[in-house]
């Protein structure tokens, strides 16, 4: 009986992409910076908008609406970078995603959290570990690491060099 | 792991690799008793310690390892190939066992089953034999096995009252052997001016034994800090008070001796020891006092102070900047302080982050031994220059592609005795190990006098694997920077050593990622030189802040030669790809087009020619900032296939400038354009 009542809660940051909610773990967030001059690095990807100073060290900043085959970030006053922490090769790197505004933090108890829909999302359901339900609407949450994995980069480097 | 055991394996560590040292030297010097006697310490010390610390399958192996020393020590045995060569497998068996999680591995443990009944099997027939070796162990002590020493003793003023009886000191000296002491009484004062508890008297004391120095320096030990020392081996394997008629002489003499008799053994004795060249003299002052002050510091503090001290010059260069803005001489007076001294520091840190490429001496000399060993050829291996600095970074990444290269000067490089003797060479091989300072760089040079590399060999080989073209015209350098290539082995036979073809791509990546460079040069027939050209210090360097529409670029100051203002119409439609500056053709890079940056092109540019090596070419950018001292930052995994950008640095702004790779983007700009590369 006791199991039953201990519900495992997890905190999400949801965060805006034109009109859709995506969350992503509070584990992964670092911090959440304000947007500045972001340096391109030549020969990158569009989605790979270039590298912030991150108090002394440099941070890659992605497009997140680019990385989901949206149209390019526009400039407002609520973009801003969400520093995470990921997993790469073993390692973990900083990332900054650049997203149109930053909601709020939510808690989700599991109950709550339906698996990825297996057809008919325009997002790579692996990339996704679950659908939030706050009251009607749905919340992709999203799984990061894999999101920026190394077959990812890769592919990317591999059509660079095509 | 707890912190006395994190202490105790540094300490280990370093204790092995002293040990390994002195095992290597004592290999071409098997009579040198101060190695021996140093090596017995090492092991013991190393027993102790892992006794202490719950290593006890270390301590027990050490232990038997000792043993066998021990006899050497008291020449009971001698010290034989079979022994060097046991103890350097278990030495490296040791750094096994360091490892915990490799100490129940099924290998490991075969290894020391296998080196345990070795070790025992040597002590064993010391054993069988004892009373053989006892006899000529007596012979030992009467024969040659002796040396003398001069020993200057030279008491404090007061030591008598400190409750020494000198003449106990004296006798328990010579007691160690044959000797003679003089007494000095030169400051003898006159009887109504002298102080009876006070010593006047200094003695120079000669002194034939078979003990080591060090057992004579006990002798002294509780007068440690009370006198000045110093003992002088100035005779070995003889005992001169036999041997020499002076020395005889000396020791019939009874008399108060004046300095001149003591001066005139010296003197012989050091005439002595000029002459035979193998006989050298070990000669040590054991200063009472004075120790040179080092302290053992961990490379993760040292890590920590250059990531502050980094960041220390990025907030200076913020605040020059915001000073000179503001116009506020006191502030001025200021900025420049902070930045005079945080350039000190910056130098200071560096300084204490350089480690001497001598540090990776040992590790090449075993693998030359081994691999000598193995392959059956030997090899005399020299340094040079072992004293040239580089930061630990680079020295703790450059020993793999060292170790490699040296791998394959043995292996393909150096041919057999036989073959060697047949051109006309020394039947020994040899490989020099060359490092010097140049500029800001560092150059190290491995040099053998092998078969050297065949052009046309290497050539075939890559047409085979289908690395170049028949109808490509390679010069003879680039002939040779085929052998970086991933996937190329020119060895016919693969053996266990080299030759599979991994190697000398991941050499070239590795010094690569340090920022250096490699070439090769090469006689057919002579031999083969690598030379490989390093940084100073990867975390720091003076560079030329650049713009290029929005973004700053910095171009490392060491590679730029000269600057020019060109219009820009210059790169229109110019088809040969060819500038004219000052009269001399370069060929150019026309970064706008290359980093697909297209918009607000400026009328005048700049072209700065960079060069590296015998390559130069002129690049374009759209204005020159200045000077900057970039603190290099990387730019991380996502950004590794980016080559021509080797880093990032952030600029007195906050805002990001990113470093160009120079090496690269003339590497890039000659496949592009192969014909046109200009060679000077």
């Amino acid at each position: 009986m006791k199991n039953e009542i201990q519900l495992e809660i997890e905190s999400f940051l949801t965060f805006k992409l034109e009109e859709e909610t995506f969350a992503v773990n509070v584990e992964k967030v670092i911090e959440i910076q304000e947007l500045r001059q972001i340096t391109k690095v030549p020969k990158t990807p569009a989605y790979m908008r270039g590298v912030v100073n991150l108090r002394g060290s440099v941070l890659p900043v992605i497009d997140t609406r680019i990385k989901f085959g949206l149209s390019q970030i526009e400039e407002t006053v609520n973009t801003c970078i969400l520093v995470l922490k990921i997993e790469l090769e073993n390692d973990t790197i900083l990332l900054g995603l650049l997203v149109d505004s930053v909601q709020e933090v939510l808690e989700l108890p599991s109950s709550q959290i339906n698996p990825p829909p297996s057809i008919g999302s325009r997002y790579k359901s692996e990339f996704i570990t679950g659908m939030g339900k706050i009251n009607d609407n749905f919340i992709m949450l999203l799984d990061i690491d894999k999101i920026f994995s190394v077959d990812e980069i890769v592919s990317v480097q591999q059509t660079l060099a095509n | 792991m707890d912190l006395f055991k994190v202490k105790f394996l540094n300490e280990a560590a370093d204790l092995i690799n002293n040990l390994e040292e002195s095992v290597l030297s004592l290999e071409n010097n098997r009579e040198d008793g101060a190695l021996i006697e140093q090596i017995f310490r090492v092991m013991h010390t190393f027993k102790g310690n892992s006794n202490m610390f719950g290593f006890d399958k270390i301590g027990e192996f050490t232990h038997h390892l000792e043993t066998i020393y021990d006899l050497v020590r008291a020449k009971k045995i001698l010290l034989s190939q079979e022994i060097v060569n046991i103890t350097l497998f278990s030495v490296d068996h040791i750094k096994n066992l360091l490892k915990e999680d490799k100490e129940q591995n099924g290998e490991v443990l075969a290894m020391h089953t296998h080196l345990l009944s070795a070790i025992k099997e040597i002590i064993g027939k010391f054993d069988e034999n004892k009373i053989e070796h006892t006899v000529t162990n007596l012979t030992d002590l009467t024969g040659g096995k002796m040396n003398t020493f001069h020993i200057s003793f030279q008491p404090n003023k007061d030591i008598l009252i400190r409750g020494n009886n000198i003449f106990y000191l004296l006798d328990d000296l010579l007691a160690l052997g044959e000797g003679k002491a003089f007494p000095k009484i030169g400051n003898l004062p006159g009887a109504h001016e002298a102080d009876f508890t006070s010593c006047y008297l200094e003695w120079d004391i000669f002194l034939a034994t078979s003990e080591s120095e060090s057992t004579i320096k006990e002798v002294f030990m509780f007068v440690e800090g009370e006198c000045e020392l110093k003992i002088t081996c100035i005779s070995k394997d003889c005992n001169s008070f036999k041997e020499d008629k002076f020395f005889k002489e000396a020791s019939g003499f009874t008399l108060f001796s004046n300095n001149s008799v003591v001066e005139n053994l010296l003197k012989q004795a050091n005439e002595k020891a000029s002459m035979p060249a193998d006989a050298k003299l070990s000669s040590k002052t054991v200063l009472s006092n004075k120790e040179a002050s080092n302290i053992k510091v961990s490379s993760d503090k040292l890590d920590e102070l250059m990531s502050l001290v980094s960041e220390l010059v990025t907030t200076q260069a913020r605040l020059s900047q915001f000073s000179e803005e503001s116009k506020n001489t006191e502030l001025n007076v200021i900025a420049e302080n902070i930045e005079k001294i945080s350039r000190r520091l910056r130098d200071n840190t560096f300084n204490i982050c350089l480690v001497p490429i001598g540090s990776m001496h040992t590790r090449f000399k075993r693998l030359v031994r081994d691999l000598g060993n193995e392959l059956n050829k030997e090899v005399n291996f020299k340094v040079e220059g072992a004293e040239t600095e580089l930061d630990k970074t680079i020295v703790e990444n450059l020993t793999d592609p060292l170790l490699h290269i040296i791998r394959n000067s043995m292996d393909h490089g150096i041919e057999k005795a036989e073959d060697r003797i047949k051109s006309g060479k020394p039947a020994n091989g040899s490989i020099l190990l060359r490092a010097y300072n140049s500029g800001a760089n560092v150059h190290i040079e491995i040099i053998d006098d092998g078969a050297g590399l065949d052009p046309e060999k290497i050539k075939h080989k890559a047409l085979e694997k289908s690395l170049i073209n028949e109808e490509d015209k390679l010069s003879k350098k680039e002939i040779f920077d085929l052998i970086f290539l991933p996937g190329f082995s020119t060895a016919e036979t693969v053996t266990g050593i080299s030759g599979r073809g991994v190697g000398m791509d991941v050499v070239s990546r590795n010094i690569k990622d340090l920022r250096g460079d490699i070439v090769v040069e090469s006689t057919l027939g002579e031999g083969t030189k690598i030379t490989i050209i390093l940084p100073l210090t990867l975390s720091i360097i003076d560079g030329l802040l650049v713009k290029i529409e929005h973004t700053h670029f910095i171009i490392p100051l060491s590679a730029v030669e000269k600057c020019y203002e060109v219009k820009h119409e210059v790169f229109e439609n110019n088809f040969k790809e060819l500038i004219i500056l000052d009269g001399e053709q370069y060929p150019y890079l026309y970064l706008r087009d290359e980093f697909n940056l297209k918009n607000n092109t400026p009328t005048i540019e700049q072209v700065i020619v960079v060069k590296n090596n015998d390559k130069q070419i002129g690049i374009s950018v759209d204005s020159i900032v200045g000077e900057y001292q970039a603190v290099l930052k990387p730019l991380g995994k996502l950004y590794r296939s980016v080559q021509t950008i080797s880093g990032a640095t952030i600029l007195g702004d906050g805002s990001v400038a990113l470093v160009m790779d120079i090496n690269q983007m003339i590497k890039q700009h000659s496949i592009q354009y192969k014909e046109l590369a200009y060679e000077k």
